[in-house]
């Protein structure tokens, strides 16, 4: 055993003293609990270990990560994953203009009231404004901050109209991919290897010997771009 | 936030910033970069490998710890598994990362049966800590050629060639599936694809989005697998043995359902293996920047079942993993980092090597720094070297890591360390499994009926892995192997055995060899070493 200091604190509704300075999820490991769910990247970016948690002296229960949140004197934590959400469905590519169908893919999103329970964001995307941009039709400007979204579902298990802004982003995150035209780069060199423009080269690779072959790939390389 | 002993070693950093700005840190030369990894690179270090003593690979050179594993009898009793399946499928997709989930999507879309079985939540997996970005040549200035002799040259030539050409290749039809379904990669103004430089690439070339590429890519292919209800998806249920019939062929998987603690076997016309690396094997001890399944169980699955490995000698270390704080140490910090220009500088405040060398080259020099003397040592009792990140504000003008790296900035600020004015110490972390099951160009193994992608595979990024090329490498074999599979759905898979493991074990007990190990490891011991 080793001369760390113990704190006490309160896991899963139990109380309990572990060494200090580890997170929620190694708390819960070292104290016995054989924790799978609700682990996964242990890097602060899968969304995976949400944890809601009342700090010692504290008035107000916060959000957080499990593999993020480092347990202290008479915090109060259990973990909070998978919350139940739901997911519309729809098909991308049967539709001339997603933004505009938002309204029809997600109809609650018209019920939110602005309450601003959402904004609990772990990586401090503000939800809330996000939704209220989605609502008042500005799709660009509610997706900008999706890409940020891990979709842990903190924001839908706070929020009082059962809305998930989490899927409500995606739909976002999705539709606006389409509505670019293809890359004008990507869309050349497809027709580049369409049209074999690389063939007599490839050949050229294939029928080369190990030196060869090291040979070419130099040359290839240091060709001026 | 950094204790006092560390700000004051940071203060140096601060004071060099203005003269680094100005020094040009010359490029190795072949001969300087080979003589650096044999003395520093991980994979150099003879005591750490030995020679396999059973299986197709006889006689090759591994990690002690994939040999232990190899090397053993399961505790996986077989007489207790049930040989009558519980489901019948065309395809069986073991494992729900970006190759996991790219194979059962378009095996799905040849209108295949599909089960896709995963050890954690679907999508849980390497794929979404892929920050930097995905390679695909696009660019005028570039072209699949220069992509090809890019990647074979990092990974020293011991990649095939096949195999790199067929990903080359399909790279830009995979981008232009991916927008199709709805991934959004970063646009310049013109609309074309934004692309960045990478460490040892001859042109830009790397796609991202933001700094959450993989992530934001996994998002939509996990929306996208709703759509389609003949794919199956089993969460929490890892496999734990492949099966075989009478012919040897692949036909199937015991699953272990984590929840009922119960066997389920799955027959299969072909099985997709797609259960990514193994840097939660801590292979020498080093941290890893890796997800918390990524415990290399295709390699024990497939090797028993008599897959051909390869490479499976040579392993990634991500330059940049986190340090400090003590909690965060192992975690990657983005190569994007490096390629726009950041510094890394000794406990003196000097630069040691040019930042833009390929992965295991940086790594190995950080590793020569400090065991030079030049590292700096946190109260945890760990080494490293500064990071200094705040140098790109000054080339690339103020805000640009608020902007360009607001996942960054924000796992740092909840730890009330600012990468705007603090550089971030780091140390080379346990980050690719550069080898791995040898496939052909349709993702087939040696065994018939098995396929691999994604990680799990190997063959294709030789002894060195370029930044951006696993992250397209899953989409490219993860299509292949899926089609591929999906192809054999007419097939009679006949009854699932045990035959290969039986025959494994025998060549075990002639070698005398009793031990027995847990294997698959499924999930990594937890060992808290603060403890």
């Amino acid at each position: 055993m080793s001369d760390k200091k113990l704190i006490t604190m309160e896991l899963e509704g139990r109380k309990i003293r572990v060494p200090e300075g580890l997170t929620v999820i190694e708390a819960l490991w070292d104290t016995g609990h054989d924790v799978k769910r609700g682990i996964g990247c242990l890097s602060g970016l899968c969304g995976a270990c949400t944890v809601a948690y009342l700090e010692k002296g504290a008035g107000k229960v916060r959000f957080g990560l499990g593999c993020q949140v480092v347990v202290t004197e008479g915090l109060n934590v259990i973990m909070l994953p998978y919350f139940p959400s739901r997911v519309a469905a729809y098909r991308l590519e049967e539709m001339d203009d997603p933004y505009s169908r938002l309204p029809e893919v997600y109809p609650e999103v018209t019920g939110c009231t602005g309450c601003r329970a959402c904004n609990v964001c772990p990586e401090w995307i503000n939800v809330a404004e996000m939704m209220k941009k989605a609502r008042e039709g500005d799709c660009a400007g509610a997706t900008e901050p999706v890409m940020d979204c891990h979709m842990c579902g903190l924001c839908a298990s706070r929020c009082p109209q059962s809305i998930a802004p989490h899927y409500v982003g995606l739909y976002l995150q999705r539709a606006s991919a389409r509505r670019y035209p293809i890359p004008p780069n990507l869309e050349e060199r497809l027709a580049q290897i369409r049209d074999g423009v690389y063939r007599a080269k490839w050949d050229e690779a294939d029928a080369l010997d190990e030196e060869g072959l090291k040979e070419f790939c130099r040359r290839v390389r240091e060709e001026p771009a | 936030m950094y204790p006092e002993d560390l700000c004051r070693l940071i203060e140096r950093v601060d004071a060099t910033r203005a003269e680094r700005l100005k020094q040009d840190v010359p490029r190795l030369t072949e001969a300087e970069q080979a003589d650096l990894l044999k003395k520093y690179h991980p994979d150099y270090k003879d005591c750490a490998f030995r020679t396999l003593r059973v299986g197709p690979n006889k006689g090759e050179r591994t990690t002690h710890e994939i040999a232990d594993l190899l090397e053993s009898f399961g505790d996986l009793d077989h007489s207790k598994v049930p040989l009558t399946p519980a489901f019948d499928t065309d395809v069986l997709v073991l494992g729900g990362g970006g190759a996991g989930v790219t194979a059962a999507l378009f095996a799905g879309q040849t209108g295949a049966r599909v089960l896709l079985a995963t050890k954690l939540r679907l999508g849980n997996s390497n794929t979404i800590m892929a920050l930097g970005g995905m390679q695909a040549s696009v660019d005028r200035a570039d072209s699949p050629l220069r992509h090809f002799a890019d990647t074979l040259s990092a990974g020293k030539f011991a990649g095939r060639q096949e195999l790199v050409r067929t990903m080359v290749e399909d790279a830009p039809e995979v981008v232009k599936w991916l927008l199709d379904t709805g991934v959004n990669f970063d646009r310049d103004s013109s609309g074309n694809l934004a692309l960045k430089k990478g460490g040892g690439l001859s042109a830009a070339r790397i796609l991202s989005i933001g700094d959450h590429t993989g992530l934001n890519i996994m998002k939509v292919l996990k929306d996208e697998l709703r759509r389609d209800d003949k794919i199956e998806i089993s969460e929490f249920t890892p496999a734990v043995e492949l099966t075989t019939n009478e012919r040897g062929q692949c036909n199937g998987a015991v699953l272990f359902d984590l929840g009922r603690r119960r066997f389920i076997t799955v027959r299969a016309k072909a099985v997709v293996l797609a259960t990514g690396g193994s840097g939660r094997l801590h292979f020498q001890g080093f941290p890893t920047s890796n997800n918390f399944g990524a415990t290399g169980d295709a390699i024990v699955l497939a090797y028993r079942a008599g897959a051909r490995v390869e490479g499976l000698d040579s392993f990634q270390y991500h330059p940049t993993g986190v340090m400090f704080p003590d909690h965060m140490v192992g975690i990657l910090v983005t190569e994007a980092i490096r390629s726009l220009g950041a510094h890394l500088v000794n406990v003196r405040g000097e630069r040691f090597v040019n930042e833009l060398e390929t992965r295991d080259a940086v790594a190995a020099a950080i590793i020569r720094e400090c065991e030079r003397g030049g590292g700096v040592t946190t109260a945890g009792g760990r080494t490293g070297v500064w990071l200094d990140i705040p140098v790109l504000e000054q080339i690339h003008g103020a805000g640009v890591l608020r902007q360009r790296f607001r996942a960054l900035f924000r796992q740092f600020m909840r730890v009330s360390i600012n990468i705007v004015r603090r550089p971030l110490l780091i140390y080379p972390t346990l980050h690719y499994q550069n080898g791995g099951i040898l496939i052909d160009v349709n993702g087939e193994t040696s065994v018939p009926g098995l396929f691999v992608a994604g990680e799990a595979a190997g063959g294709l990024h030789g002894r060195n892995r370029a930044m951006g090329n696993s992250l397209l490498d899953i989409f490219v074999f993860g299509r292949r192997a899926g089609v591929a599979a999906a192809l054999r759905r007419g097939e009679n898979p006949g009854a699932v055995g045990f035959g290969h493991v039986h025959d494994y074990y025998e060549r075990l007990r002639a070698l005398r060899i009793s031990s027995i190990s847990k294997s698959p490891t499924l999930f990594p011991d937890f060992i808290v070493d603060k403890l």
